[in-house]
């Protein structure tokens, strides 16, 4: 806030009364942050909380927000079941596979659609973003169609396997990454390819040596969401996949540790507040690339 | 700006005596191009409009999916009570969703932006919380926190000496439920394409504003609501598809009920064809986003279109 | 007498069309020496009830030497659900698996018929019930095997003290234990109009009746039965819409002074809500087999020395208890339809049966006569003789949801819980009893859709 210090420091004796505005902003400011973190992070706090009791402290329906036995048991039995550590497995050789695979295709297609031009390329370029009209919920029915065409035709059977999310994940993720990518290609010099391919460099070339480079914030950005997109989604492998040791980790904890048995919560919580745990992870670090490429991309217009 | 981009390839390319050479560089060019594309160009056609066609075609069909019965499953919604009220839900459910993602994310963005620099990457990180957490998992533990007996908010209120909520168990409240956890779920991503927004607003149009004497109500509806318009619209929008689609948050929380008063367009539509077992109306139902998508999609490429003119 | 006939001579043309259409029974049995086979059970609510089940099917497995796969899938969220219609679309998946009562009809068409599975098991244990006929035989075919998990009824659960103290009533002596003289006189005044007044007592005493009137199962099931109860129809064996009728207006008349007495979201309660209602020391009574008093002796064990098992009140057409009647269906799909047919022979054989019901604590309810006098009932506590007049006897009847609709249409009065909706409408979104029944006929006639 560049502009707050500027004028207190500037002129405090001539705008005495704003610089006094300017404190009671500031005031306000933090109060009203203040409840917007209450209202942000009270589901989160309660997670944390009610991961720390026994089920028979919940049955007891005391005061939900305090613990009176904290215990771990619940996370060491969630991390001590094998169930649990193969739904964690699954969530992470499925949203590895999905962004590199993601990754590739929108690169290529970004480059392909920002530098290269083909017929019709202009189209598809804006039209990639078109495809989120198409919602999941519209999409997985026919979609068991689809798997068991392939399966006649390749004999890859992809339902109740965890693989099947490897194949319909991406059509979530590339438009987004592909749309990124062209904003940040579309920024980089004409003159700066047009100098390495008369130097005789080729496509390939240009785009691994000079683009990839060049777009590397970009590309963080990209992998997040596909990254936070393929760790959350809970339509597909719902309808998708079946076995427990085919699941990954959202739909694994809402069928598996919901149950009759009434005082499970604390398990669910802790298994939730485990779920969550690698895509708070990687924002904690890498959050300003994050912001900076999803606003990118945004804000140029 | 795909077309800008090749509108000035175009406008580059025109030296004379490398005319034919260039023709050729670009078939060339335009045959790696397209195979640099064909990836993306597989993924959308066999995963998005093969299936979408299918279900075209499966919401043609009669209900064990037999023979053809043409707009039978529409004409057959426009006659169900529970369908417009499904329609119904819907557009409040995404409406008022988006609008108060919108107004708690612009806020944010100015309280967030209005304290120092230096604490604003903390704070940011702490409001970003509930956009990070896969829904499916933070709307488990809104459910916990409105369960039946086990109410944490009713706890308070009844030490407060309130009278309890019935949260999920009153169609009113159930609806006000679903909207607030989905406002829960979005706003931070309004918020900080907000914050963008506004960060590139210029100072100097604020301290010339100071120096008239403008008051900061003054200031947000005459410099930066304007200076952010472009973005409030894509955000907007493109959060009103998500939202339109919603699936994880209903699902969880409410699955619809009481009295199918807080489904949506997909749990309806999922509901239909799982539950009731009738595949072609699903897809009848769900169908019936896209025309309300499709104006959503006019004003988006609109957009889109005029940020790319602009890069 | 009669019915009992007819069925038995269905029974015969059912055997005959067996053994012209599939091979003859004895090769159902050690035929293949190889082989794979994948099964999806219901995921048990009682802990320590899939154990059991692995543990025999395992031993088939060995025995015959076929491959099997296991997987076991909650019905909690509707996942098994999900999981037969997309088994069912995609045409590949487990060769045989759970379908929770009607969840069976709805697949009919993608079902391998049973009726040479029948054949043998009502040989061996004796005809089967009217619930389970009337679920698991379709146009006079089988349309699949019986399960032994899954099938049962919801009777009252009760708390003894606070019924003693609240209602004055002893629901141990009312329904006594193994060997105790059940009292006449109490049975009879256990009517749905004193379930009322009891619900309103407890409601004082600040112990609500756990009742869900929601959209899953058990709120489905429980009230299927208070309407059958009261000769409440909304389609009759049919198709024909018979909502509008003074039995219904009466029904929604009696829950309109019932849900006073409930706790206010009871309209957004699922399946375990009940169980937790209970749990919890919060509710007097619920509707639910022994699951809850399951999880309770494990989890509130105070809580779960005071409940007792007992049938649902009497009205007007008698004594009805929810019934569940589930099968294991075996998809025309599958490669292996003679080993999941064995698999099941197996599993119904007296001993297995016996060890399966006494793994899920006397929850199961074989759906055959024979098999209801293990001793588990008897012996399961504490307090000891809790369940013991869990299986049906005497007066009771079993009722399924929706019955005795037509199947096409009470499967879907069954899924999307009609009659709860019917209710709600009436009773909290302040509907009139006419506009709610009209409400529901206009459904009823949208599940004539073929």
């Amino acid at each position: 806030m560049a502009s707050v210090t500027t004028a207190a420091v500037a002129a405090p004796a001539r705008f005495g009364s704003i610089s006094r505005g300017r404190k009671r902003t500031l005031y306000w400011s933090y109060f009203f942050l203040g409840l917007f973190v209450v209202f942000f992070l009270t589901p989160p706090l309660y997670m944390v909380l009610t991961s720390l009791k026994s089920s028979a402290e919940i049955g007891l329906a005391n005061n939900p927000w305090w613990v009176s036995h904290p215990t771990l048991e619940n996370y060491a039995a969630l991390l001590g079941s094998s169930q649990f550590l193969i739904f964690f497995k699954n969530s992470v050789i499925v949203s590895l596979c999905v962004v590199s695979v993601t990754m590739v295709i929108a690169v290529m297609a970004a480059f392909s659609l920002s530098r290269m031009g083909f017929w019709g390329s202009a189209t598809l370029a804006t039209g990639v973003f078109l495809t989120y009209l198409i919602p999941d919920t519209l999409l997985f029915i026919p979609l068991f169609k689809t798997f068991s065409w392939i399966r006649e035709v390749t004999g890859i059977e992809l339902i109740n396997h965890w693989w099947v999310l490897i194949v319909v994940y991406p059509t979530l993720t590339v438009p987004f990454c592909t749309w990124i990518m062209i904003g940040y290609f579309a920024s980089i010099p004409k003159e700066l390819d047009e100098a390495a391919l008369i130097d005789g460099a080729s496509y390939f070339q240009l785009l691994t040596r000079i683009f990839i480079p060049v777009a590397l914030p970009g590309i963080i950005a990209a992998t997040i969401f596909a990254f936070t997109v393929s760790w959350a989604n809970f339509l597909y492998p719902l309808a998708f996949t079946t076995s427990t040791d085919q699941l990954v980790l959202p739909v694994g904890i809402v069928t598996t540790l919901i149950k009759g048995d009434v005082f499970n919560w604390g398990q669910i919580m802790t298994g939730a507040l485990l779920g969550a745990a690698p895509p708070l992870i990687i924002y904690a670090f890498l959050m300003d690339y994050y912001i900076s490429g999803l606003t990118a991309g945004a804000t140029k217009g | 700006m795909a077309d800008a981009v090749v509108s000035d390839f175009k406008a580059t390319t025109p030296v004379v005596q490398r005319k034919r050479r260039w023709i050729s560089v670009g078939r060339h060019r335009s045959i790696v191009g397209f195979l640099f594309a064909l990836p993306l160009i597989a993924v959308i056609a066999l995963l998005v409009l093969y299936p979408a066609g299918y279900a075209l075609h499966l919401a043609t069909l009669n209900k064990s999916m037999q023979h053809f019965v043409g707009l039978g499953n529409f004409t057959f919604l426009f006659k169900r009570p529970t369908f417009w009220a499904v329609v119904e839900q819907s557009c409040l459910f995404a409406i008022t969703a988006v609008i108060f993602k919108a107004v708690v994310g612009f806020v944010v963005a100015h309280v967030v932006h209005n304290i120092p620099q230096k604490g604003q990457r903390k704070w940011r990180g702490m409001l970003l919380v509930p956009w990070v957490i896969p829904p499916a998992m933070s709307t488990l533990a809104w459910l916990w926190l409105f369960d039946p007996s086990y109410s944490a908010f009713n706890w308070v209120f009844q030490h407060l000496g309130m009278s309890e909520i019935p949260w999920l168990g009153d169609y009113r409240w159930g609806r006000f439920c679903v909207i607030l956890v989905n406002v829960w779920v979005g706003s931070p991503f309004f918020m900080i394409m907000y914050l963008a927004a506004l960060k590139s607003v210029p100072d100097q149009l604020h301290e010339a504003a100071a120096i008239d004497g403008a008051n900061w109500f003054q200031k947000i509806w005459y410099i930066n609501l304007p200076m952010m318009r472009n973005i409030i619209q894509i955000t907007a929008l493109f959060s009103l598809i998500v939202t339109f689609a919603n699936f994880d948050i209903v699902k969880v929380l409410t699955n619809g009920g009481p009295v199918d008063k807080t489904h949506v367009f997909g749990t309806w539509a999922f509901n239909q064809a799982i539950y009731s077992n009738d595949i072609p109306l699903g897809a009848a139902v769900s169908l019936f986003m896209a025309p309300i998508l499709a104006v959503a999609a006019f004003f988006i490429l609109r957009n889109v279109r005029k940020r790319g003119n602009e890069a | 007498m009669k019915r009992m006939f007819s069925r038995r001579g269905l029974l015969k043309t059912g055997a005959t069309a067996a053994a012209v259409g599939a091979l003859p029974l004895p090769f159902m049995h050690g035929a293949y020496a190889a082989g794979s086979l994948s099964v999806g059970w219901w995921d048990h609510w009682v802990p320590g009830a899939n154990d059991a089940l692995t543990k025999l099917c395992n031993e088939w497995a060995a025995k015959e030497k076929v491959e099997i796969k296991i997987d076991y899938i909650t019905s909690q969220g509707g996942k098994l659900m999900i999981t037969s219609a997309a088994e069912a679309q995609a045409k590949s998946g487990h060769d045989m698996i759970t379908l929770p009562s009607w969840y069976g009809p709805a697949h009919t068409d993608d079902l391998e018929p049973a009726d040479d599975v029948w054949t043998e098991l009502t040989k061996r244990h004796g005809p089967t019930t009217a619930s389970m006929t009337y679920i698991a035989k379709q146009e006079g075919h089988w349309i699949a095997t019986p399960a032994i998990s899954n099938t049962l009824t919801l009777p009252s659960v009760g708390r003894i003290d606070i019924f003693k103290e609240t209602v004055g009533l002893d629901l141990t002596q009312m329904y006594p234990p193994q060997g105790g003289t059940p009292n006449k006189e109490l049975q009879d005044k256990w009517t749905w109009d004193f379930f009322l007044q009891a619900a309103e007592k407890c409601h004082k005493a600040n112990h609500p009746f756990g009742l869900a009137i929601g959209q899953t199962d058990d709120t489905a099931n429980w009230i299927g039965a208070i309407f059958n109860a009261h000769g409440a129809q909304l389609v009759d064996k049919d198709g024909n819409i018979t909502a509008k009728s003074d039995a219904v207006k009466h029904m929604l008349d009696y829950f309109k002074r019932l849900t006073q007495f409930l706790p206010p979201d009871v309209y957004a309660w699922d399946d375990s809500s009940n169980n937790k209602a209970l749990i919890s020391g919060q509710a007097a009574f619920i509707f639910n087999p022994p699951s809850a008093w399951a999880v309770a002796t494990r989890d509130a064990p105070k809580v779960a020395e005071q409940c007792w098992h007992f049938p649902s009140p009497k009205g007007p057409k008698g004594r009805f208890d929810p019934a569940q009647a589930s099968t294991w269906g075996i998809w025309k799909f599958s490669p292996n339809k003679s080993a999941a047919k064995s698999l099941a022979l197996h599993l119904w054989e007296t001993d297995s049966v016996k060890q399966l019901v006494a793994a899920s604590k006397g929850y199961d309810i074989p759906c055959f006569g024979t098999l209801r006098n293990f001793d588990t009932w008897a012996n399961e506590g504490p307090p000891k003789g809790s369940i013991w007049n869990y299986p049906p006897r005497g007066d009771v009847i079993e009722s399924v949801s929706g019955s005795p609709g037509p199947a096409r249409i009470a499967n879907q009065m069954f899924a999307q819980a009609t009659m709860a909706k019917m209710i709600a409408q009436h009773t909290q979104q302040g509907k009139t009893a006419d506009q709610a029944i009209d409400w529901a006929a206009t459904e009823l006639e949208g599940f004539m859709r073929t």
